[in-house]
């Protein structure tokens, strides 16, 4: 995983993104650890050309397909899916263009907040954003996320933090 | 996180409001002090701890796969 370098490589090229899942529920002070990063992207046209110039040099191509199966990754290819599950040279990335429980990029940005990576400040799901998509979700392994959410949302209430 | 913030945070997790979701989450079995430790990091930090945590991971995972090769 090369968090700072993907997050830097995003940001770059202007791409909206927020950050979700595993990574976020870290960056919210969470035991959580993940292999994968997870995003939410803006469905724009613009947007979809940004992403696919961003990741085009880190060789993405799709989780778990067959190594010879083509797949072109651009902005047309972007506009013809939604979810997608990448393996890319900066490690395996998800770009989502909606979220259970939220909705689309707007929607997800709306409960998200601003918080500086890096030294460069990112869109990061919050707490109550991040409960609401693991229920909905409603895995085993999210169900136990949502605990570990709950608690740190009555512990940072509790302390004001 | 301020000194008096963390008092507090350690004194909610020793003994957490009854009916609190601290409360259930300790019953639960989850581990609070490493909430509170994350909450001590900064986001930059918690980041840095997230790509140690999913490197380590990969590790086990690959010596896993190896020990099972060798069998």
């Amino acid at each position: 995983m090369k968090l700072e370098e993907t997050l830097r490589v995003l940001y770059d090229e202007g791409v909206e993104f927020v950050i979700i899942g595993g990574a976020a529920m870290q960056l919210q002070g969470s035991a959580y650890i993940t292999e994968d990063l997870d995003f939410c992207y803006a469905r724009s046209s613009k947007n979809l050309q940004r992403l696919a110039r961003a990741l085009k040099p880190f060789h993405p191509r799709m989780r778990n397909a067959p190594e010879n199966l083509p797949f072109q990754f651009d902005a047309a290819t972007l506009e013809r899916g939604l979810n997608f599950t990448l393996s890319t040279d900066l490690g395996a990335l998800d770009f989502l263009g909606e979220v259970s429980g939220l909705g689309n990029y707007n929607a997800v940005k709306a409960v998200s907040e601003n918080i500086e990576v890096f030294g460069l400040d990112h869109q990061v799901l919050s707490l109550e954003g991040l409960i609401k998509a693991k229920r909905a979700a409603g895995r085993e392994k999210d169900m136990k996320a949502v605990k570990d959410l709950e608690v740190l949302l009555d512990l940072r209430k509790r302390t004001g933090l | 996180m301020t000194p008096e913030q963390q008092k507090l945070a350690y004194e909610l997790i020793t003994n957490p409001p009854a009916g609190s979701k601290l409360a259930e989450a300790k019953e639960y079995g989850i581990d609070l002090t490493l909430l509170v430790e994350n909450l001590k990091l900064t986001p930059t930090e918690r980041a840095e701890k997230l790509v140690e945590g999913a490197r380590s991971l990969r590790e086990l995972q690959l010596a896993g796969k190896r020990h099972r090769a060798a069998k």
